[in-house]
């Protein structure tokens, strides 16, 4: 396993240039979680159009994985109804757990998947994922 | 110092990690044991294990007499005036909460003030936070100067007749520091003040006389200078225990029980409820004898060497910012560090993959971390098992993170 697969060129592209980074006016859903251990922090913010992601935004600070991650993951479920974003998310929870999944659902998102072999940083790049979820039970 | 004969006294300084030697860098969360430390621990339990302070029989003599040997061995190590001022915890943590809930319980006050710096570690805050807080009593914090070292003067424009307690940590986990504790427990005394020193960073490193300081209490950490985990020691003056009731209560801190009376044991017994750890105990008095044999002043000053050349070195990866005092005659061997563009935890993986242990975080010091403006830091620290070679290792691999992510403007 090398450094150079888990920092992908990509994972360092979305680390210092994130994207959807900010905030939204009158979002309809947010959440914040952290990791206290490391002292990664995620913030996310949603507007839905009927049952569509129509936008979302992250902020937050951290290491690579935890950011990058944020940024791949709010452009993954950008305009995405929420079934497909909560695919999305399981698909991603199942490659950091090492179990099969579909990469054609991941995309981009699948420049992660070599954190599975970083025990340490998989809370890393699932705090976004978390933070999702939370902000997605706040739909009706 | 022969170095690699030294090293060998350590069998998991031997280890590969990644397909790499292991250079490790994490000595301020927790050291290595020598073999003697090892098989000390596994002597008792293959020759002559039993509870202590209990049995008529030979193996409880002998187990008892090795537990109160290494109340001996830390009485000497940090020169109290008597084994009735030693009295064995869990951890340096525990020695402080133990304080804070006998002591401070009985004698902070409403409107009493406690003096701490901003470089204590948690275990030196929250409890006098939450004691603050029961008792409404006022916490005021000295703060660091820009070079890394405490702020004496507002340290001393804090004093007051209000002033009930000083709480300051001998070396910073992070910045290093070296705190002028005897300086400290002079003014603080002049007020009335009772002075608690955090020395689980300090005593694994420098010869410790807890006379000398004239401090009324001393926390210390076993598994920080070679002994096992799970085994620490508080240091309190004699006159302070005699006043103190009990911190937790059960067997063995008793004389006498009955259904409506219970008579305290002496000290420093009274302090120590419960089957104690003697298996870490015993460690520990194996630690000491491996610390006193290589001499603290040996340690000291090769440590300081191995700073100084460290200081020298991580100066040159490029972007890098060292926090706490920069020059080694201030410090001990704890640097902490950030790299522009490169996330603590993202050096600590890849150093990870050249076998390089260091620490990423808040390093359990997260109001030091604010009031630094940041919210995690990276952290070497070392011991006398280190070597210039694994110093040039640690640079040669900051110096490939900060290219894995590039040049940042």
């Amino acid at each position: 396993m090398s450094l150079e697969e888990l920092f992908k060129e990509i994972i360092i592209e979305h680390y210092q240039h994130p994207k959807n980074q900010g905030h939204l006016e009158h979002p309809d859903a947010k959440s914040d979680g952290s990791n206290p251990l490391c002292g990664d922090e995620i913030a996310m913010e949603l507007i839905f159009d009927g049952n569509v992601v129509r936008n979302v935004m992250f902020t937050g600070n951290g290491c690579s994985i935890s950011q990058s991650a944020a940024s791949l993951i709010t452009e993954a479920i950008k305009g995405k109804t929420i079934e497909e974003t909560r695919t999305i998310m399981n698909e991603y929870k199942n490659m950091l757990a090492g179990k099969e999944y579909n990469a054609d659902i991941l995309g981009d998102l699948e420049a992660l998947s070599d954190v599975k072999r970083y025990p340490a940083r998989v809370k890393c790049a699932s705090l976004s994922v978390a933070v999702l979820d939370q902000a997605l039970q706040q739909k009706k | 110092m022969d170095i690699e004969r030294i090293r060998k006294d350590f069998p998991v300084l031997s280890r590969m990690v990644r397909d790499k030697k292991l250079v490790y860098l994490d000595n301020a969360a927790t050291t290595q044991k020598p073999s003697v430390v090892i098989d000390a621990v596994a002597d008792l339990y293959k020759n002559y294990n039993a509870n202590v302070h209990r049995g008529v029989y030979l193996l409880a003599e002998e187990s008892t007499q090795a537990y109160e040997d290494s109340r001996e061995a830390v009485r000497r190590f940090i020169n109290a005036n008597s084994t009735k001022e030693i009295v064995f915890t869990r951890n340096a943590t525990e020695a402080l909460n133990l304080i804070a809930y006998t002591w401070g319980e009985a004698n902070i006050h409403a409107g009493d003030e406690i003096v701490v710096s901003i470089m204590e570690h948690h275990s030196n805050y929250v409890p006098w936070f939450r004691l603050a807080h029961r008792k409404g009593a006022v916490i005021k914090i000295v703060p660091s100067r820009m070079d890394g070292e405490l702020d004496m003067d507002a340290f001393k424009s804090m004093l007051s007749d209000k002033t009930k307690l000083v709480g300051i940590v001998h070396m910073s986990n992070v910045f290093g520091t070296i705190n002028p504790v005897k300086e400290i427990t002079a003014l603080a005394h002049k007020k009335g003040a009772a002075v608690v020193v955090d020395g689980a960073q300090s005593a694994p490193h420098m010869k410790i006389d807890v006379r000398d300081i004239d401090c009324d209490f001393f926390a210390v950490s076993g598994h920080k200078m070679l002994g096992p985990t799970g085994i620490g020691a508080l240091y309190a003056k004699e006159s302070y225990l005699e006043s103190m009731e009990p911190f937790l209560s059960g067997g063995e801190m008793i004389l006498k029980v009955t259904l409506d009376s219970v008579v305290y044991n002496e000290l420093p017994w009274k302090f120590e409820a419960g089957t104690p750890n003697y298996e870490g105990a015993i460690g520990l008095k194996a630690a000491i004898g491996y610390l006193e044999k290589m001499g603290m002043d040996t340690i000291e000053s090769y440590e300081r060497e191995l700073t100084a050349y460290a200081l020298e070195k991580m100066k040159t990866v490029p972007g890098i910012f060292i926090y706490g005092p920069l020059r080694a005659e201030k410090k001990g061997g704890i640097i902490a560090f950030n790299i522009k563009g490169v996330h603590s935890h993202d050096i600590g993986t890849i150093l990870d993959s050249e076998g390089i242990a260091i620490r990423a975080g808040h390093h359990c010091a997260q109001p030091l971390m604010i009031d630094c403006g940041v919210s995690a830091m990276a952290r070497a620290s070392f011991y006398f098992y280190n070597t210039k070679q694994e110093i040039d290792s640690l640079v040669a691999a900051l110096k490939k993170s900060k290219e894995i992510f590039g040049h940042v403007a």
